[in-house]
């Protein structure tokens, strides 16, 4: 095993958290009996249909790393393939016996392997939100007040921007809204201002603090019915850097919320994002060995607050969207939370018969910017959603995410321009 | 690397560059399956299309490669393991259904449809595939065949094999070869079942569909004991009903399943059934009544029917986390499976559950009450070396109290690598040997599947065969004398066909006895040469009927001329002289058997070519069971039929195979 192979402990997860309990890394990729109860729900094994592409296959390939068995640097080529063929949306577990948390393995590997899922540019550019959060404000206003001068336009017909690893700026380009406006100002046209004895904190995800101001005002209004919010801007929650960074800064930034956090009261936090939301809801493992900060996480984990807390099925009349209605479930590591249940509960009661159930075979969009790791295999996945909804000829698609709803709205202008999909948030209007 | 590059560069040729991967590891990711085996091959060929198969299997013949087909690989017994290298032909990729047709009551698919993908397509036309293997949502419809899959509606419905009309196959050699169900001669989509691509590559499939059925009824019963609920089921059955479903847990797996699904199942029982009926609400009203009767007499404590969707969901909701809960319990679960005659399964499991308290092993049973197939589920951690075999020795013996008990070491997982030394407690020498027969017939050059089903170095380690009767024995004899002479041989009574008669022909009909009737298991066993007249009438006194019209023509000219395909799936165990006068025995009172070729297929309408027939076990019924009208088109050989009478009868005294006839 080469010395690269063996990153330093604090560069890996002493332990992870399953459904079934805490068990070491290994431990965990020992528990698959390779039964391949997970293999038809992976959305890239039914799109490559492949063992080395399907979960069972990426569990067996890093049990067989971590034993020894597989030499991870003559590998590289494949196992990365492998890895980026993952879109780390756990539908695999929700299906397991055993539980296995195969998304969580794979986030393992690609510590292990060092391996750099996204552009350079991009990932030094989202990395700058936890390191400097100022310098990555301006840096994305920027970034759009170019595109609004039109020289994305430019550069994407002159083909400027497939240079110097630019090229994710033309999908960036075709994902985010035409018109966005900035989230201070949009708080500041609504009257939202910082309230004197706040009893909730919302933490916007990256995309309702810098593309959908509109997702983050409909929080604020469906949280201020039964709370004073204090929302904490631009604020990293150390996400990024769990899926696609370095450990070490997803700990710092998870360390950061929790010492802020305990500093303002110790208040519920709130998020937008279901992928944050999972995120922290896993934050103890980030600290397995530290009882200190394993307990702090855990408190902090215990008072997440999703969106779906202060939502009620609207009254008939104020509904705007087309029925019939579905929902996504993309998220990253898990379908299993709680807010599905609440939100699928309250279109059920809502829409009723107009609710349409998904089948376990549906794909849904790939989560938290895979579009970005692997365009082509994003847009199989994604058109299998939108066969999907256009085979039970559904106009409204409902997420968990700002991001999957950009996603989806992406693929539905495009291929079913009858759809829309709209954050669940905005149900109320 | 055993296969040569030249093999490989040809292959690449054929298949493209990106479908032939030799890199490590993918080789190691295509090196298990289910089970514990993991053996690495020497290559990895993805099939596209259909056609491909026979040339990849051609090249693969030119140079001795062998080779292992493979789909969704969630086989238990290491069938996908390739224990000689060679090549994993990956049909997962082969998923396309082809046609359905609700008019005549089919489908086509190619082999790595998923069995639920095709079950999700049937439902939107109002039909269904009966076959239910409890993997349905990942296994593929060639694997179920390849390992005779059935699930928990096999007690009504059957398993793969009764649902294949017809099938396409490759040889090993890369020869096509079309088999069906309306033509008469052996049942060749029979032996395919279960023979765990070591006889070929299956590349399509026919399938039987049926009319979605509307009205289902399910309950839940505990009892004081195992023995009252599997002697509710052979009531069930002497009065003539037979549920959809019987499914059954011990007490020790109701607890671990209720602690985990809370579905509600009483933790105080010692045994619990779940059964579903089906039919018209009439029927199911009725059949319902004389089911909680039946339950009552046989000490039931609580019935309980679901009275409403939401209900019935929720009496299934433990018995499918079932798996679920073992496996949290522990890294790894080896699931057994083993089947015996229904009314040894009190028994069975009594012993079983004896040996893992004796040897401290933490395993939970379920069970197939109506098949009397179990499946014990050991709870171990396959990283510590002596737990592994502690397991797998523990395994061993649950397969032993099988055999001794009257059955099988495999209802419906196969055998495998796994159980492959097994096959010894089972079988004979003569059977094993007519196993590697059929083996060496299809695959001379042993690249199918290699070292699979039949053990190594199996003469000392088979069991000991079962003496013949008198009259057996004297036909033995002749058979072995008219051999020695190089002279004709056969029976009239099973060859219709006088052309092909010699001189001197043997009779079956000193093979007179009706020897068992048991009204337990619902099955008959009787002599080759007992007119069906006196069969009818033997039955008739006890009040059962069996699926053979009346008439003079002996019980093994019914099963052997081709006339009666119909009674094929009836029939449960059989013994037949061999032309060389060795005697084989496959089945018994068994309604599952996944245990080595299915020898009943392989006799039932070959028309005395391989063999005579002395003896048979088949199905009975408390009512007259419909004798379908099928018209089956003349029996025509093909080359594994040819190959096999060949490897059999290589002097051909035995009659012909039908195109060889001249008239």
């Amino acid at each position: 095993m080469t010395k690269k192979f063996l990153p330093t402990p604090h560069e890996t997860l002493r332990a992870l958290h399953t459904p079934l309990g805490e068990r070491t890394v290994y431990d965990s990729a020992a528990h698959c009996t390779r039964c391949g109860s997970c293999q038809q729900t992976c959305p890239s094994y039914i799109f490559k249909r492949q063992e080395t592409f399907s979960p069972r296959g990426r569990n067996q390939a890093f049990r067989l790393v971590l034993e020894g068995k597989l030499n991870p640097q003559a590998n590289k080529p494949l196992l990365e393939e492998i890895l980026f063929s993952c879109t780390l949306c756990g539908r695999c577990t929700q299906t397991c016996a055993g539980k296995i948390p195969t998304a969580e393995h794979m986030l393992e590997l690609r510590r292990r392997l060092q391996t750099k899922m996204l552009p350079g540019t991009l990932h030094a550019l989202l990395s700058l939100r936890q390191k400097s959060p100022v310098w990555f404000g301006h840096t994305v206003r920027l970034g759009l007040l170019l595109r609004r001068a039109g020289l994305v336009k430019i550069g994407r017909t002159l083909k400027l921007t497939d240079l110097f690893g630019l090229g994710w700026i033309n999908r960036a380009d075709e994902l985010l809204p035409r018109k966005i406006t900035r989230l201070s100002r949009a708080l500041a046209q609504h009257g939202c201002t910082a309230p004197e004895k706040p009893t909730l904190i919302y933490l916007p995800s990256l995309e309702a603090e810098f593309f959908l101001p509109e997702l983050a005002l409909s929080t604020l209004k469906a949280a201020s019915k039964k709370h004073r919010v204090s929302v904490w801007r631009n604020t990293a929650s150390g996400l990024f850097e769990y899926v696609y960074g370095d450990l070490r800064q997803s700990r710092l930034a998870v360390r950061r919320l929790i010492i802020r956090r305990e500093r303002e009261g110790s208040l519920p936090l709130l998020t937008d994002s279901i992928d944050v939301f999972t995120f922290l809801k896993r934050a103890p493992q980030l600290f397995a060995g530290n009882k200190h900060w394993e307990e702090k996480a855990r408190r902090l984990a215990e008072n997440l607050v999703f969106v779906t807390d202060f939502l009620s099925a609207p009254a008939k009349k104020t509904a705007p969207f087309p029925t019939p209605v579905r929902l996504d479930y993309s998220a990253l590591f898990t379908r299993e939370e709680a807010p599905f249940a609440a939100a699928e509960k309250i279109l059920k009661t809502h829409f009723k018969k107009n609710f349409v159930e998904c089948f376990y075979t549906d794909a849904d969009t790939p989560a938290f910017g895979y579009g970005f790791v692997r365009n082509n295999l994003a847009r199989a996945m994604g058109l299998q959603t939108v066969r999907a909804v256009a085979q039970t000829q559904t106009p409204t698609v409902f997420t968990l995410s700002g991001l999957a709803a950009l996603e989806l709205n992406r693929l539905f202008k495009r291929f079913y321009p009858n759809a829309k999909a709209a954050h669940v948030v905005n149900l109320h209007g | 690397m055993k296969i040569p590059p030249i093999a490989l560069t040809r292959l690449r040729s054929v298949l493209g560059d990106e479908n032939v991967l030799t890199d490590e590891a993918s080789l190691l990711l295509h090196a298990y399956d289910c089970s514990l085996s993991r053996t690495r091959p020497d290559a990895l060929a993805n099939i596209l299309r259909e056609e491909d198969v026979s040339p990849v299997l051609q090249i693969l013949s030119e140079y001795k490669s062998p080779f292992v087909p493979r789909a969704a690989a969630t086989n238990h017994a290491g069938a996908c393991a390739p224990l000689h290298g060679g090549v994993i032909l990956n049909l997962t990729s082969l998923n396309k259904i082809l046609q359905i047709n609700t008019h005549e009551g089919f489908a086509v698919v190619q082999p790595g449809v998923i069995t639920a993908d095709l079950q999700n397509a049937l439902r939107k036309l109002g039909f269904f595939y009966a076959p239910d293997p409890a993997s349905e949502r990942v296994c593929t419809l060639g694997g179920n065949l390849a390992q005779n899959a059935s699930g928990a509606r096999c007690m009504k419905y059957g398993g793969t094999l009764d649902h294949v009309l017809e099938a396409d196959a490759v040889l090993p050699g890369g020869e096509k070869i079309h088999f069906s169900r309306s033509a008469a001669g052996p049942d060749f989509i029979g032996l395919l079942a279960g023979s765990e691509g070591t006889l070929g590559v299956i590349t399509r499939l026919k399938v039987k569909i049926l009319p979605l059925v509307k009205h289902v009824k399910t309950f839940l019963v505990t009892f004081p004991s195992l023995a009252d609920s599997v002697q509710t089921v052979t009531d069930l059955t002497a009065c003539g009903i037979i549920p959809r479903c019987v499914e059954a847990m011990d007490q020790t797996t109701l607890q671990t399943v209720e602690e985990f699904s809370h579905a509600g199942y009483p933790t105080d029982a010692q045994a619990l059934l779940i059964l579903e009926l089906d039919g018209s609400p009439a029927q199911i009203a009725r059949d319902a009544v004389r089911l909680e009767e039946i339950c009552i007499r046989n000490h039931a404590q609580q019935f309980i029917p679901a009275k409403t969707e939401a209900e019935r969901q929720k009496l299934w909701l433990g018995r499918r986390a079932a798996y679920a809960a073992i496996a949290r319990i522990a890294p790894n679960v080896m699931v057994g499976d083993g089947t015996v005659p229904r009314a040894q399964l009190p028994l069975a499991l009594k012993k079983v559950k004896q040996l893992l308290e004796e040897k401290n092993i933490r395993a939970s049973l379920l069970f197939h009450a109506g098949d009397g197939n179990f499946h014990p589920h050991f709870i171990f951690d396959e990283r510590n070396k002596p737990d592994v075999l502690r397991v797998k020795r523990a395994l061993k013996e649950v397969l032993q109290i099988c055999v001794d008990c009257g059955g099988t070491i495999s209802g419906e997982h196969g055998v495998g690598v796994e159980k492959r030394a097994e096959m010894a407690y089972q079988y004979d020498k003569p059977t094993l040997d007519l196993f590697t027969h059929i083996k060496r017939a299809a695959d001379p050059l042993n690249l199918a599947n290699p070292l699979k089903i039949i053990p190594v170095n199996y003469d000392e380690k088979a069991r000991t065969a079962e003496p013949l009767t008198p009259e057996e024995e004297e036909l033995a004899q002749q058979i072995r004398a008219r051999r020695e002479a190089n002279l004709p041989a056969g029976t009239a009574e099973q060859n219709k066909r006088p052309n092909t008669r010699a001189p001197e022909m043997f009779s079956t009909k000193e093979l007179n006895q009706i020897l068992d009737i048991d009204l337990t298991n619902y099955t008959a066993t009787a002599q080759a040469g007992v007119t069906l007249d006196e069969l009818h009438s033997a039955l008739k006194e006890k009040n059962v009927f069996c699926a053979l019209p009346a008439g003079e023509s002996t019980l093994g000219g019914a099963f052997s001329s081709g006339g009666c395909s119909y009674f094929y799936a009836h029939v449960l165990g059989i013994k037949a002289l061999l032309p060389d006068g060795s005697a084989v025995r496959y089945g018994g009172k068994l309604m599952k058997n996944a245990a080595g070729y299915n020898l009943t297929r392989l006799f039932a309408g070959a028309q005395g070519t391989l063999g005579i027939v002395t003896e048979l076990t088949f199905k009975i019924f408390a009512s007259k069971p419909d004798i379908p009208k099928t018209k089956t088109s003349p029996a025509r050989s093909n080359a594994l039929w040819c190959a096999i009478k060949k490897e059999l009868d290589p002097e051909q005294l035995f009659p012909a195979l039908p195109e060889e006839i001249h008239d």
